[in-house]
């Protein structure tokens, strides 16, 4: 067979060889008519091209009608052309009519251009692989625009489409700037909570999705992948949700495709764009807790209650601390203001055949918790855009470079501490600054900010370069090549200084440090031929192509000890030794051919097919290969005459697709047998069961929908409806540990099903010279379901799903209320065998959102705009910190703990009080609502008058102030509705800033 | 048009050949970080690195290890040995209360990292067996080390949770629908496991290093075996094997140096370095002694009766057992560093030589060698400062001296691989001992229950009687 392989090997080398030299023969002659273009009578015509309001449009495209030459208009709107007498010029732009005109004897023409709003067919769409528009699309892709998000000081671009796309949930990670968000394309389809993560496609080139590890605090949710990007510079973000949309990215697909497309230069037009903003960030929200006085009460209470004599040792609140000092811990750890400054430059320029772009931004933003800690990022970017006189070569490079470096304090407890501390505890800081170790130690405890002087820098540089090249080979054919390389790069250095521990540790503990290296790479090559046919009121357009990719990990980790100075940690070879260092390689390589067959008739019927055959070094040699397909269809039926000219309706499609797509996102080489090092040095050892035979989770995905469009499409609405069906689940089949290990890596027949309705409307209230007025509004309302898993009682998922309820439940006790001879919380023992278990877990909660959505509105009046976002969430959360009586601070509200008849238990500081709570907090007693209607952000922006600009050579010049989470109306308790479990989390700062914008 | 379609054919013919390519192109190497199983026997380096891995990863569970879910921890809780600290810890006052669960978790903890600790073995033993490029003397010790280690863990296996199943291979497919099987039968396959060992190990320690078992290692530990098959003869024999290498093995004068790395009093210890984790204190050490300011980190404190039990005197009561004043809780303290990073000063005890003694002392009685007994006893009194029964009673009788040899069984091996409860069940008066502090005290008590989800994974699994 290796014979076989090397011979085809040069076959294809001799047909590449074949094809080039036919390609530049093709390409030489079909280059030589455009000298011969009709020079006779040529005159030179100019003119500007204005919008309605007499504002000059940059960047449209003049050409005359049959030729392949033309030009666009500069930022003045200015164009020249020479034409000859009888010539008709063609002026087009996106998102406006198409004017065209005959030209006469005239040598100047000053065209207006009207707004397209009635014709949803001009936006492109990116769909990947190809471009389709709202009105021909087949599939389900949401999409916002750089307008919609650029302005949001938000670090990873994924937090800026929060609330504006049906079917998208995002939730943020939490409170340190950097931390991943999780983001959810149609619900969770995987039983493993990493194998839910949507594919990430900048630019044409795939990039790993997956949190980057981390040793610091953002340990918790990892490194999100895109924060290194620069929002300002994307254009626009499309999320892939159907079978039709995803099934060409195969087994890539199963959980959505999010496709980055980032900023180009547009032609013709030289510019330099700068922006910047500043502001400041705070912590919107605090839990009412109980002051000093109402605290040392219940604890005095629950002593008297208890019938225990108070001691140093277990109330060193009540016998130690001053008992009238106050302290609000939660301003204390979180009160900080945050500063944020952020600075954009953009150069564009070029002519009608080339434009190129060049971007750079600067974002830094500090931290709301004590210290001095910041996240600082730097990007760059270059795009150019090149199209060959005869309009047959296209070139597009894309380069997208980021690096940022977060400080963070390392390893401290930050969150809870805030809310627990007795609000009489003593100052965590001396007045020196130095932490206060000695009075904490009276009580026996440790300083809670322990760890505090740690520090950790992550550091990380982020490159995606794509470029994509197509050749125009005949009139119906191109030739279209995609290579891409990224390179992500994080050193994260944790230092931990002596000083940062107890001094009663110091004999034994040096100073000492940790380092993570990581290194992902990879690069992709996609070869595609395009063809593209009219056929009578028809239009065929097809697609093949293949991909080769290879991705590869690299990490290495250690830890070096002993340093004699604290300015030495970090320096390896100041180390005394460097201890369990270990080091990972791992190779991924992923091959498909992919293909789409698209037909159309009459504007009208459209169908899609797509189709893609993968195959994924991450399984065993059997079952690399699997096939993934998809079948849509659309019908414009207000073309149909029932509806044309319905002064109403003015569009009208139903669309449905059904496909499979899957996913491959378990580790690499899961398959094989084999030893890895022990922690112990020197030692190899086998770490997994092995199961040479699993293969791909796969997803059907089911999809129907209809859009409207009423009064000039004044009016949108559409409405989708799906199911996904993932199945195969790959996930570890629990083993008796006679076996020797706990699990085994398989696909089990388990399902896990989405299904929905999405809801998106869009609308025009007010359309005038002076005032406009646009809102758009998405609600989605999700289901999610385990269907079937066999065997699940057996299963280590046993107390965390159930067969018939979403995914994202909680097994809880059934609260019984207060237990009226010991006054204690009480749930019931289902299983009436005196102990508290899962079988006795029998409340059955579901966490999931029951809808979410957002409406957002843009206004505009003269020179000033408006644009508000709110998102809402309608679902469950639950809430912490009502142990009344413990050692330590709780909700204000559990002050009538003192009262009789109280909804809390009686205040006790016993063990038994403790179990109770305990127990209580999983119980349906510790659910509450944790809906929310959130004005995510607000943007007010004032374009400078034009005439005072122009002194100053600006095109442009405009004014803004952002806020993001200004208010919250909910009636959850909580830090934030966001992260509703326990209540102490948050992740939405108040964050208000102000800038400029100009265009030069 | 003609091009046309040569064109479309030498297309078709390129994709073609992309796509045939791809099957090559699928096949990755192995990553650097792991090593296919049938290259670790290709060679003696590698080959043995994977019984240093063995070794680690002893130090390293929870059942050896002799942290919170050790042998060590669990079975002195379930004698009367070593109390929680706390009361409100009820995974450990399960173990102290005989009101253990079939959840525990450290009883799962216990049974599972056992069984993977013999997988491991099982693993080794199949890799020697299929492979051919591996030399006889590397063989030889792979083969004699991981039967040893096999015969070692269903020692405690059955002495803990009595029938268990008996696994040999590594096939999941069978082991997950193991049986349990009979006592006897498990003891057999120790037995010969156990003599494959000693035929094959060789009598030396690698670099002085005493933290592998040798030949003596084996030995010692099939004299322990035939102790509790009550072969006295042949305990004889075998522990005076062990107490004969006077130029390797010596009972330690000083107390405080009896557990140090490689001390003479050893035969078998587990390095620390081994868990790979930072820390260069035992586990045993980190777990037991009680931080005179920071006493909340303790889990552990000795139970009062038996530290009342040590007569005043006994060096053992000043050497090795803690006193915390705050408290007033005693703790172990034969391991003397709680928590380091700095060198290695002391290794966790697995086997040692004042055990052959009183195995000795125990076998000799038996056969009613009582002068041969007393001397041995006498040895391990000697060094903890007590009076010798050859001065004070050399007319012991046998009954009485066995009583003493259990005395001094409880208090020269506490909390050192829960000898005083499999002492207890051996002689069969747990009940007796242990009954009075515990009204609630049942017969089956004297096994551990089979882990819940073990019975939840294999339907073939029993429970053990009582749970």
């Amino acid at each position: 067979m290796k014979n076989n392989f090397g011979r085809f090997k040069i076959i294809v080398l001799i047909s590449l060889i074949l094809l080039l030299s036919v390609i530049t023969w093709k390409a030489t002659a079909v280059n030589a008519p455009n000298f011969l273009d009709n020079q006779n009578a040529q005159q030179e015509v100019t003119g500007v091209v204005t919008g309605l309001q007499g504002l000059p449009i940059a960047g449209v495209a003049v050409f005359i009608k049959g030729a392949t030459k033309g030009t666009v208009t500069n930022v003045n709107g200015e164009f020249t052309i020479r034409a000859t007498q009888g010539d008709t010029l063609v002026f087009t732009y996106l998102g406006f009519k198409p004017v065209e005109v005959v030209l006469e004897q005239e040598s100047t023409l000053n065209i207006q251009m009207e707004e397209d709003v009635s014709s949803l067919g001009e936006v492109e769409i990116n769909a990947g692989y190809y471009n389709t528009t709202r009105r021909e699309s087949t599939g389900n892709i949401s999409r916002v625009t750089a307008e919609e998000i650029e302005l949001q000081p938000v670090i990873s671009p994924l937090q800026a489409l929060q609330g504006r796309m049906a079917g998208v949930e995002i939730i943020p990670g939490g409170s340190h700037p950097a931390m991943a968000p999780t983001i959810q394309i149609r619900g969770r389809n995987s039983l493993r909570e990493e194998g839910n993560y949507p594919l990430y496609i900048i630019d044409g080139v795939p990039v790993n999705s997956t949190p980057m590890e981390s040793n610091s605090l953002l340990s918790n949710t990892g490194i999100d992948p895109l924060n290194t990007l620069n929002l300002s510079n994307i254009e626009s973000i499309e999320v892939l949700k159907d079978a039709d949309a995803t099934a060409i990215y195969g087994s890539r697909g199963a959980n959505g495709v999010v496709l980055i497309t980032t900023k180009k230069g547009k032609g013709g037009t030289s510019g330099l764009d700068l922006r910047f903003y500043s502001g400041t960030a705070t912590v919107p929200n605090r839990i009412d807790l109980l002051n000093t006085e109402q605290y040392l009460q219940i604890r005095r209470q629950a002593f008297e209650n208890d019938g225990v004599e108070p001691s140093p040792t277990n109330a060193y609140d009540l016998m130690l601390w001053d008992q009238e000092r106050y302290t609000d811990w939660q301003d204390f750890f979180f009160g900080g203001i945050s500063p944020i400054t952020d600075l954009n430059v953009a150069g564009s320029g070029g002519n009608e055949n080339t434009s190129f772009r060049l971007g750079g931004s600067y974002h830094k933003q500090g931290t709301v918790y004590p210290g001095d800690f910041d996240y600082q990022k730097v990007t760059g970017s270059f795009n150019l855009n090149h199209i060959s006189e005869n309009k047959k070569l296209n070139i597009n490079l894309s380069v997208n470079f980021g690096v940022d470096d977060n400080v963070l304090a390392g390893n401290v407890n930050l969150e809870t501490n805030a809310f627990r501390l007795p609000p009489n505890a003593p100052a965590v800081f001396l007045e020196n600054g130095e932490l206060n170790w000695e009075e904490w130690g009276e009580a026996g405890l440790n300083n809670p900010l322990e760890g505090f002087y740690n520090r950790s820098d992550t550091q990380s540089q982020n490159l995606v370069s794509g470029l994509g090249v197509s050749y125009h080979i005949f009139r119906n054919l191109s030739l279209k090549g995609n290579f891409g390389y990224t390179s992500f790069n994080s050193g994260e250095v944790v230092k931990r200084p002596r000083r940062s521990l107890n001094p009663a540790y110091w004999q034994n503990i040096d100073h000492s440090s940790s380092h993570l290296e990581i290194e992902r790479k990879s690069w992709i090559i996609e070869p595609q031929l395009v063809y593209v046919k009219p056929m009578g009121k028809g239009n065929i357009e097809g697609l093949i192509g293949a991909t080769f990719q290879e991705s590869t990990y690299h990490q290495m980790a250690l830890q070096g000890e002993g340093y004699v100075a604290e300015s030495l940690i970090g320096n390896l070879t100041a180390a005394e030794q460097i201890i369990n260092a270990s080091s990972e390689n791992s190779k991924y390589r992923y091959a498909a051919i992919f293909g789409r067959l698209s037909l159309d008739w009459d504007k009208k019927y459209f169908i899609n097919f797509t189709g893609r055959r993968d195959g994924s070094s991450r399984f065993g040699p059997d079952k690399k290969w699997a096939n993934f397909g998809a079948i849509g269809g659309a019908w414009v039926f207000s073309e149909e005459s029932p509806f044309r000219n319905n002064g109403f309706l003015s569009f009208g499609k139903l669309r449905m697709s059904y496909g499979t797509t899957g996913s491959d996102q378990i580790g690499d080489y899961g398959y094989l047998d084999a030893y890895e090092a022990t922690p112990g040095p020197g030692g190899l050892y086998p770490t997994q069961l092995f199961n040479p035979e699993y293969s791909w989770e796969v997803n059907k995905k089911l999809e129907a929908a209809i859009e409207l469009g009423f009064i000039k499409n004044r009016l949108n609405l559409g409405l989708s409806w799906y199911r996904n069906r993932s199945s195969n689940q790959l996930v570890g089949y629990v083993l008796p540990s006679t076996t020797g290990f706990s699990s085994i890596q398989a696909n089990l027949p388990a399902t896990v099903e989405n299904k929905g309705l999405e809801i998106e409307i869009s609308s025009t209230n007010f359309r005038s010279k002076k005032f406009h007025w646009q809102t758009y509004f998405n609600i989605t309302l999700p289901h999610n379901e385990l269907v079937s898993y066999p065997g699940i009682e057996q299963s280590s998922y046993a107390n965390i799903y159930k067969v018939g309820y979403p995914l994202n439940i909680s097994l809880l006790y059934q609260y019984e209320g207060i237990d009226p001879e010991i006054g204690l919380y009480q749930v019931l023992d289902f299983n009436e065998d005196g102990r508290y278990g899962y079988e006795d877990r029998v409340v059955t909660r579901n966490f999931g959102r029951k809808f979410f959505g957002g409406i957002s509105n843009n206004l505009s009046y003269k020179n000033f705009t408006l644009q508000f976002l709110w998102e809402f969430v309608k679902q469950d959360g639950t809430l912490d910190f009502f142990n009344a009586g413990h050692l330590s601070n709780q909700r204000a509200a559990t002050y009538q703990a003192l009262e009789e008849n109280s909804i809390y238990q009686q205040v006790s500081a016993s063990s038994q009080a403790n179990t109770a709570y305990l127990r209580v907090l999983s119980s349906d007693f510790s659910v509450v609502d944790a809906s929310f209607l959130r004005l995510r952000t607000l943007t007010f922006g004032y374009a400078l008058p034009s005439q005072l600009l122009k002194r100053a050579g600006i095109q442009n010049g405009k004014i803004f102030l952002n806020g993001q989470n200004l208010f919250t109306l909910t009636e959850y308790e909580g830090m934030d509705p966001e992260l509703p479990r326990g209540g102490s989390r948050f992740a939405g700062t108040r964050t208000i800033t102000g800038g400029l914008q100009l265009q030069f | 048009m003609k091009t046309t379609a040569i064109i479309y054919k030498v297309m078709i013919l390129v994709l073609c050949g992309f796509f045939i390519s791809c099957e090559d192109y699928l096949e990755i190497d192995v990553p650097d970080h792991k090593i296919v199983s049938a290259t670790v026997f290709e060679n003696d380096e590698i080959a043995l690195s994977a019984l240093d891995g063995l070794y680690n990863q002893i130090a390293a569970a929870h059942f050896t290890g002799g942290g919170a879910s050790s042998v060590t921890v669990l079975a002195a809780l379930s004698s009367d040995i070593l109390n929680p600290f706390y009361t409100t810890n009820l995974p450990y006052m399960e173990f102290d209360q005989h009101e253990l669960l079939p959840d525990n978790f450290r009883n799962t903890n216990l049974w599972t990292s056992a069984y993977n600790i013999i997988y491991m073995s099982n693993a080794l033993l199949e890799g020697v067996a299929d492979s051919k490029s591996i030399s006889q003397d590397v063989r030889t010790r792979l083969e004699g080390e991981a039967k040893f280690v096999r015969a070692f863990i269903y020692f405690y296996l059955v002495n803990l949770y009595g029938e268990v199943p008996l696994i040999l291979t590594t096939d999941y497919r069978t082991n997950a629908l193991a049986t349990r099987n009979p006592e006897e039968e498990i003891y057999m396959q120790i037995k010969s496991d156990l003599q494959t060992a000693i035929d094959l190990l060789g009598v030396n320690y690698l670099n002085g290093e005493r933290t592998r078992v040798n030949y003596y290692g084996a030995v010692a530990f099939m004299a322990r075996i035939e102790l509790y098959k009550e072969n006295w003869e042949k305990a004889e024999i075998l522990s005076s094997e062990v107490i004969s290498q006077t130029g390797t093995y010596e009972i330690l004068e000083n107390l405080n140096e009896v557990f140090l790395a490689n001390s003479k009093e050893a035969i078998w210890q587990l390095s620390p370095i081994g868990r790979g984790d930072n820390m260069t204190n035992t586990h045993e050490g980190a777990n037991f002694i009680i931080d005179p300011i920071y006493s909340f980190f303790a889990q552990f404190k000795l139970n009062p009766i038996f530290v009342d039990s040590f007569a005043t005197e006994d060096k053992r009561l000043t050497n090795w057992v803690g006193f915390h004043p705050a408290t007033t809780y005693y703790y172990p303290y034969k391991y003397k560093i709680r928590n380091d990073t700095e060198e290695v000063t002391e290794y966790s005890m697995v086997l040692r030589l004042a055990e052959q003694y009183l195995i000795r002392a125990e076998a000799r009685a038996m056969q009613d060698n009582i002068s041969g007994a007393v001397s041995d006893l006498d040895k391990i009194r000697e060094r903890a400062g007590l009076d010798l029964i050859a001065n004070v009673d050399p007319g012991i009788g046998r009954e009485q001296l066995l009583e003493l040899i259990f005395q001094e069984r409880k208090k020269e091996l506490f909390t050192e691989w829960g000898h005083r409860w499999l002492d207890l069940k051996r002689i069969g008066n747990t009940g007796e001992v242990l009954g009075e502090a515990h009204p609630q005290w049942q017969e089956t008590d004297v096994y551990f229950p089979i882990p819940e989800p073990e019975l939840l994974t294999n339907p073939n699994l029993t429970q053990n009687d009582g749970y």
